[in-house]
């Protein structure tokens, strides 16, 4: 009888630095939506990707990557509470990355930050900074 | 209106502050690393984290030392390796910009890697003026 072992977050880690390598490749069968193949076959038309195989293994890989980085990470702020950077501080970092005007206005992102929690709680740096964008709109209205 | 960068390269500052907890920029760098999570999977293109090789030696980062594995994990930066033809380039910009070795490093990473492109660093003035000699929409951030 086989035993499924209890996922780890150190063999996903390892699994994904093997893919910077020329490791070995397998074949396998998705289930999907047949309007999602389609739109693949016409995305890399378009030129989204050279071809439809990459195309999903990139996608795949990022959200993998993402979701593996976010476990990294929240471990990281359990071990380490204060370096959480708070919402605000990741909006201002998003407006810095982006060169967006409105990260000279820190106060603004950091009211739009307190001001959005209320109503979204789950709210990203990007729903900040277009609350943000949106009450220095209504501000110089 | 600004555009998000699908690239962002770490310099040695921004590895020693992601690296040290006690580092008083590390939340700051977190907070880059988090934006860039945070746009994965959405509806925007991801950013990419990206390292330049020489960067890593400047900084003492051992992937394979005990030690790293939580910058390895939390960063998910990926080399990027110094052939031939990159250490040619990398010489020019440092000629042109008399920098050092490792900021034209970084300076050809950034040229390299699909943009537009941010650096991630703490001395803004020297990778501003690197930043003008290379091709690319390449933007200096501040850590």
């Amino acid at each position: 009888m086989t035993r499924r072992s209890t996922p780890r977050d150190a063999d996903l880690f390892a699994l994904l630095d093997r893919l910077d390598g020329d490791g070995p490749t397998v074949v396998s069968s998705v289930r999907q939506p047949a309007a999602l193949k389609e739109a693949l076959k016409v995305a890399v038309g378009l030129g989204l990707d050279t071809n439809a195989n990459d195309a999903t293994v990139q996608a795949l890989r990022d959200r993998l990557e993402a979701f593996a980085q976010r476990r990294a990470l929240d471990a990281h702020y359990a071990a380490h509470p204060e370096a959480r950077p708070s919402l605000a501080e990741v909006a201002q970092a998003a407006a810095e990355l982006d060169g967006d005007p409105i990260a000279t206005d820190a106060a603004l992102i950091r009211r739009a930050a307190n001001e959005i929690v209320a109503v979204r709680p789950g709210a990203t740096a990007d729903d900040v900074l277009v609350y943000a964008a949106g009450l220095r709109s209504r501000a110089s209205a | 209106m600004s555009t998000p960068p699908t690239t962002v390269v770490l310099d040695n500052k921004a590895v020693q502050a992601l690296v040290d907890v006690n580092h008083r920029k590390h939340r700051r760098a977190l907070a880059f690393i988090e934006a860039a999570n945070q746009r994965s999977g959405r509806r925007r293109p991801p950013i990419a984290v990206i390292v330049p090789v020489g960067v890593r030696i400047e900084a003492g980062w051992d992937r394979s030392a005990p030690g790293a594995a939580e910058l390895n994990r939390i960063s998910r930066a990926r080399d990027l390796v110094l052939d031939g033809r990159a250490a040619d380039r990398a010489a020019q910009l440092r000629q042109e910009a008399g920098v050092s070795v490792v900021d034209a490093t970084v300076a050809q990473a950034a040229e390299a890697s699909a943009g537009p492109v941010a650096i991630l660093t703490s001395d803004a003035s020297d990778m501003r003026r690197l930043a003008a000699s290379v091709a690319g929409d390449v933007t200096v951030v501040r850590l």
